[in-house]
């Protein structure tokens, strides 16, 4: 991290702490900020004026075919190949078992030749069950909003525009089911782009692959109306375009990821806490900010208005952040509770003090928003290179400390009862689907995933008491290596202290939808939609330019978006 | 994934050796370090497999062994296996490279019966374990001498042609490297830069050979089997989306 002397003296006592901010419940309420992927990938279009354009467009008057878009980069060309198909309405499933897809792309490395499009339209529709090259740097599918896509496309033939109600209540044309990166099936190793400026950034190809998507599918309505219209369709509204984004189903596979890439994870919390630390410790607002601030306030209220989801607990939860951030307003509109020193980390400990988790974490993410100057460089931190390593040098003395002070959530769980075990995360045979599974009703918990951290590190404890404090790491796991795993992951945590989530995943409260809206926010991702305690639809890009308006003004004001002026 | 002739990226190696390895019931700590001792082989343009499924059948029929001890000596130390049986290369490998790691400077350590020698020098390689040699004469009377230079090169002095992935059953002795040892008669040698390899693995992927369906049925070991049950516990189960 490059530190801003100017703030990280102080900036350090407005640190929350990882006791506070890797907590489940806490990470199941984050929202998207500034610092998210998404943002920053949109910044880098627009600031290095990445140049788009559709390549090839062979698809029929029903849309099927294949097709090529491109991004040229300062330093090289990214394509994103599209294959669309028919399939069989009761096929549609966005599950990892799912066989067929209404769209499936390839990003490939540069510009395919007709041979590499001879080679993937063999594999890329089939997804996992394809294999792929280091050309190609990410696998994806996607299926249409059947609702929206036939609304949108017969709206334009006839010349007229979407109805915005309904656009709004689906906000995207297609949903991608899963978007595979980093030498899955044979795609290029993340080590083969890591160093491209473009790709330095956590998951930049696989969103850059998804912003692609959702242009594809504009572009598609707007062809498919075309042809059936003819002289009399229209083109979506620019403004509706930017206010589409692309679905997304995401499950079980998002929770191991987390749980595997410790130092990763520790650097995007690292980076938000640290965003956070330096807004709170500002004494005297910066010029406007504060003003943007209560404008964003009005804009959240809008868009919270706009997110309507069935599930009933994120329903409640949306309810409850409504009247929170009216109350919170009223409080911001007081001038005693702002015109004082350090006002930012005045509406942050009020909120801490008065109001849900949920509405804690949209606050973070208004109070940061303001502050691009202060905190953008911290994007460039989010990434990480270095894999946990074992100390053998430590003496147990030190190793017993640690566990004691930084997994004292997990040795004080009881992990003799059944409900701190109650579930177990594996591998289906079927297409390898991650599973969360109930111990007491299924078979297989022998083939359990090696996610049980809190378990494994209160188990550990126990044995460090009857081991003398002088042996070394490294004597000890010569003679008790079932216990290497988890003593290298705690050593980490020693260094990386936000890589560890302090809950125990195994147990009978558990939600994966927690770990699963964490990634998510960090990613960019907006309006939650819990299908179950397992998965979530969300939105991606709603509200961020389409390539045609990447050098507009306001390119990267498009946090928590809502339905644009003029059309409600 | 189960086809015969295949080409797989380094990401591939991680996850499927690793599960490979939990599937012979390696404890997953040293199953993880398996895997990016085989990252490193595939690194350098060896094929995984051809070692590393010898050392796992070892395992698995109980031709080796997980257990080890260490002996002090003289000169520094000896790892070996409490039983008659092979020491297994995955749990020599990891206390190998934990011993050079602890920075006690051993003149010399051995490790006795060990299956697969090429994953003891894997394990070194993917540390750094740079300014050490080891050397070994396998069951097979093929003599070996394995150097690491500098970070990133190492080179490889073998008596024969026979590769030396497929060397098997040896006592190693891993030591700072000397110009004392002479090269065996018509000795062949080569160098690796291990950058070089890597980067053509890149851009071209990991070929595996026949071998690779061995490492995938250990790796299957670590898969549930789908029931109707199971497969309401996956994320969207009774869905169909058409929204």
């Amino acid at each position: 991290m490059t530190p801003d002397s100017k703030f990280s003296d102080i900036s350090v006592d407005f640190m929350r702490s990882p006791e506070q901010v890797m907590r489940l419940d806490r990470m199941g309420s984050s929202h998207q900020t500034r610092l998210s992927f998404m943002r920053s990938l949109i910044r880098r279009m627009s600031n290095e004026k990445w140049q788009f354009e559709c390549l090839r467009r062979d698809i029929d008057s029903d849309g099927y075919g294949v097709s090529v878009y491109a991004v040229n980069t300062p330093n090289r060309t990214y394509s994103l190949i599209a294959f669309t198909q028919d399939i069989p309405p009761n096929k549609r499933t966005d599950r990892v078992i799912a066989e067929v897809w209404d769209a499936t792309f390839s990003l490939y490395d540069g510009v395919p030749t007709q041979e590499d499009i001879d080679y993937l339209v063999h594999n890329t529709p089939k997804q996992e069950g394809g294999r792929f090259r280091p050309s190609e740097l990410v696998l994806a599918r996607a299926n249409k909003s059947l609702r929206l896509f036939e609304h949108v496309i017969s709206s334009l033939a006839k010349g007229n525009q979407p109805d915005i109600e309904l656009l709004s209540s689906v906000g995207y044309l297609m949903r991608t089911t899963a978007i595979y990166g980093s030498g899955k099936f044979g795609c290029a190793d993340r080590e083969k782009i890591a160093n491209r400026e473009e790709c330095r950034g956590a998951f930049q190809i696989e969103l850059l692959a998804v912003y692609l998507i959702r242009w594809f599918t504009i572009d598609l309505v707007e062809y498919l109306a075309k042809k059936r219209g003819g002289n009399k369709a229209a083109r979506l509204d620019p403004r509706i375009s930017r206010f589409l984004g692309i679905g997304n189903s995401t499950g079980l596979g998002m929770a191991p990821f987390l749980l595997k890439h410790p130092n990763l994870i520790h650097s995007w919390v690292l980076a938000k806490e640290s965003a956070l630390a330096r807004v709170r410790s500002i004494e005297t607002p910066l010029n406007g900010s504060l003003e943007k601030f209560m404008q964003s306030l009005d804009q959240v209220s809008q868009h919270l208005k706009e997110w309507r989801v069935d599930d009933e607990l994120q329903t409640s939860r949306i309810e409850r952040l409504k009247s929170e951030i009216e109350s919170l307003t009223n409080w911001c509109n007081n001038e005693i509770n702002l015109v004082k020193p350090y006002p930012w980390n005045g509406i942050y400990q009020h909120t801490e003090d008065c109001y849900s988790l949920e509405c804690q974490e949209l606050v973070v993410s208004l109070i940061i928003e303001p502050h691009g100057s202060l905190v953008d460089d911290l994007a460039e931190t989010m990434f990480s290179e270095s894999i946990p390593k074992i100390q053998v040098g430590m003496p147990l003395s030190q190793l017993k400390v640690i566990v004691k002070n930084y997994y004292a959530w997990a040795i004080a769980i009881d992990f003799t009862t059944t409900k701190s075990q109650q579930h177990f995360w594996y591998y289906s045979e079927e297409k390898l689907e991650p599973r969360f599974g109930s111990r007491a009703d299924e078979d297989g918990s022998e083939q359990e995933m090696p996610l049980t951290i809190g378990r494994d590190a209160y188990e550990l404890n126990e044995v460090l008491f009857s081991v003398d404090d002088d042996m070394l790491v490294g004597e000890f796991v010569l003679a008790h290596p079932q216990y290497r795993h988890i003593i290298r992951r705690i050593q980490n945590t020693f260094i990386m202290p936000y890589s560890e989530v302090q809950d125990n995943l195994l147990d009978e409260s558990m939600l994966p939808l927690n770990l699963l809206r964490f990634k998510l926010a960090f990613f960019g991702a907006s309006k939650f939609d819990p299908k179950s305690d397992l998965w979530t639809r969300i939105c991606m890009y709603q509200g961020a330019p389409m390539p045609e308006h990447l050098a507009d003004s306001g390119y990267d004001d498009w946090y928590f978006p809502v339905i644009p002026r003029g059309f409600i | 994934m189960t086809k015969e002739q295949l080409t797989i990226s380094l990401n591939e190696v991680i996850f499927f050796f690793t599960r490979a390895g939990f599937g012979v019931k390696a404890p997953i700590g040293v199953a993880e370090d398996f895997a990016r001792s085989n990252v490193w082989i595939a690194e350098n343009g060896f094929d995984p497999g051809l070692c590393s499924l010898g050392a796992l059948d070892n395992i698995d029929s109980q031709a080796s062994d997980l257990a080890i001890l260490f002996k002090k000596t003289e000169n520094g130390g000896r790892f070996y296996c409490p039983s008659d049986l092979y020491l297994s290369s995955l749990i020599a490998s990891v206390s190998v490279v934990d011993r050079i790691n602890l920075g006690i400077k051993d003149n010399e350590l051995v490790v006795k019966n060990v299956d697969f020698p090429v994953l003891v020098i894997a394990a070194m390689g993917a540390n750094k374990c740079n300014g050490l040699q080891a050397f070994w004469l396998d069951e097979s009377n093929h003599e070996y001498l394995v150097r690491f230079t500098a970070e990133g090169v190492w080179e490889v002095v073998s008596s024969d042609s026979q590769p030396i992935e497929l060397s098997k059953g040896a006592n190693m002795i891993i030591q700072p490297i000397s110009s004392e040892i002479t090269h065996p008669y018509n000795a062949s040698i080569k160098k690796y830069i291990a950058a070089n390899e890597k980067e053509k693995i890149l851009q071209s992927g990991v070929k595996v050979g026949e071998n690779w369906q061995g490492i995938y049925d250990y790796f299957s070991r670590c898969l549930v089997k789908s029931t109707a049950e199971s497969r309401a516990s996956g994320a969207g189960a009774g869905m169909v989306d058409t929204d």
